[in-house]
């Protein structure tokens, strides 16, 4: 009669297998995409693969150019001078905030910022986990 | 009279309270679960606000837990190629958590998720215009002049670069983990990225930021086997709740991948893949040198035994490369993801992390 023990054993001995066959695995296909033929392929699918998408891209960009519908770029561009107002917008609540310190009307900060533990830990002999 | 006995427990019961099938039971629900991402894990819980912003790029301060913390703050930069909950996985496996237990007051640098117009932006951003700027803000919210700068695999390098220029850098402490130096230890990464077949500038012109499903597969490629073996972990583990659980809180980060900014991925190919810049000592960011001799703050290199990421070669000259005095390289059991957030980081790295910058932050 099967007893656990037979289970368990069998059990650790698939576990034992998969391990082992994933490291030979790992290691033929390492020691395959390590060569230089490898290399040039990658290089070479690299190259195909960006080639087509900026074939993809320049289509699309025509397309829609005469359809008069907004493309990426145009997206991009848009987003680009978001950024720099954001940018410009943030330098100004900066500029702001320095002189409403100076005048003492100092900005509500985050709620963790006004967080003020006291400063004065000292270590401990043994971390929490420490084995 | 006829007594007749009735079994305490019925026949089929037994059955289904046999370990084995109890255990397919199990394997079942579980399945469902997973196939239908029900319940899914929750990541990044540990309470934090944002107490500075710029683009994507967030700072955040995590509520301290303790009424006393060490006072030097400790600042975890993480890398541009992942997303940071993987420091902040799951509340009981959490290294921010870990360390706000022990006292830290912890900050965060997030990166963000790079925008497409957030492919012109190069390493000189990171390092001389946000780092700068958010140890200002650390300062100004703590009071303290000092920081230590914790660094996960590229936070390191960033960490490094930084307190390699700025030699007056307010930085008390540098802690490294898994963080590439010596990019001739590459391995694979070096060996698809030759110059020779990988025309880097035509990759970046055409896309901008690297895909996140490039960067995915480029990091599958270096173990390929490794996912169906997960699969069959998986269904071997299913009836395990802790396994589980684990499993799908890692899945989830793996497969969470962000795009990489065009131009860092320009200028590490060429400056630090290529020509190994950084480990000979020639490596420079905006005209100005990153004189790594001159970094004299106490600083700790952890690397992951079993590495296939950032491997050992790659990792350990880092301490060779400074001018501190106190410097230690801990070698510890672990790739390069499960030495930082494994569940038995709680064991291995945090309290040696906590004891090594808890003396050095008094």
């Amino acid at each position: 009669m099967p007893n656990n023990n037979d289970r368990a054993d069998v059990g650790q001995l698939w576990r034992d297998w998969l391990t082992d066959t994933e490291r030979q695995w790992n290691t033929f296909f390492n020691d395959v995409m390590g060569t230089d033929s490898f290399g040039r392929f990658l290089g070479g699918y690299m190259d195909i693969y960006s080639t087509f998408q900026r074939l993809v891209a320049q289509n699309m960009e025509r397309s829609l150019s005469t359809l008069n519908v907004p493309s990426r770029s145009d997206v991009l561009e848009l987003s680009e001078r978001l950024s720099s107002l954001e940018e410009r917008l943030s330098s100004i609540e900066s500029s702001i905030n320095t002189l409403a310190a100076a005048v003492g009307h100092p900005s509500r900060p985050a709620a963790v910022t006004q967080l003020r533990p006291r400063r004065t830990r000292q270590p401990r002999s043994q971390p929490a986990g420490a084995k | 009279m006829v007594t007749v006995r009735i079994p305490e427990t019925p026949p089929l019961t037994e059955i289904f309270q046999a370990e084995a099938v109890k255990r397919n039971l199990d394997r079942v629900r579980r399945g469902m679960d997973f196939i239908l991402d029900r319940d899914p894990p929750v990541v990044g819980a540990t309470p934090k606000e944002v107490i500075y912003s710029k683009g994507t790029m967030r700072l955040y301060r995590y509520r301290p837990v303790t009424d006393e913390v060490y006072r030097i703050p400790v600042v975890l930069v993480m890398s541009l190629i992942s997303k940071p909950y993987i420091l902040d996985l799951s509340p009981g496996q959490s290294l921010v958590e870990y360390l706000l237990r022990e006292g830290f007051d912890v900050f965060m640098v997030d990166w963000g998720v790079p925008r497409p117009e957030d492919s012109k932006l190069t390493l000189e951003h990171y390092v001389l215009d946000s780092l700068p700027r958010n140890v200002e803000e650390v300062q100004k919210v703590t009071g303290e002049q000092e920081v230590s700068f914790l660094g996960y695999c590229m936070g390191g390098l960033f960490g490094l670069m930084y307190s390699g220029i700025f030699h007056d850098a307010p930085v008390a402490n540098l802690v490294s983990v898994a963080t590439p130096v010596d990019f001739e230890g590459m391995g694979l990464f070096r060996r698809w990225s030759d110059r020779r077949w990988f025309d880097l500038d035509r990759i970046v012109d055409t896309l901008g930021n690297v895909p996140p499903d490039m960067i995915f597969r480029s990091f599958e490629m270096l173990r390929p086997a490794e996912r169906w073996a997960a699969y069959a972990r998986l269904f071997d583990n299913l009836w395990n709740d802790a396994w589980v659980k684990n499993y799908r809180l890692f899945n989830r980060w793996v497969y969470d991948q962000i795009p990489f900014p065009g131009e860092v991925y320009r200028q590490m190919t060429k400056e630090l893949m290529w020509e190994n810049k950084l480990m000979k000592g020639q490596f420079t960011l905006g005209g100005r040198p990153v004189d790594l001799t001159a970094i004299t703050c106490p600083a700790l290199n952890i690397m992951a035994q079993h590495d296939h990421i950032a491997p050992f070669a790659a990792t350990q000259p880092l301490t060779t490369l400074l001018g501190s005095q106190d410097k230690e390289d801990v070698v510890l059991k672990g790739g390069h993801v499960s030495l930082i957030a494994g569940r038995n980081a709680l064991f291995r790295l945090w309290p040696q992390l906590s004891q090594w910058l808890g003396a050095r932050s008094v």
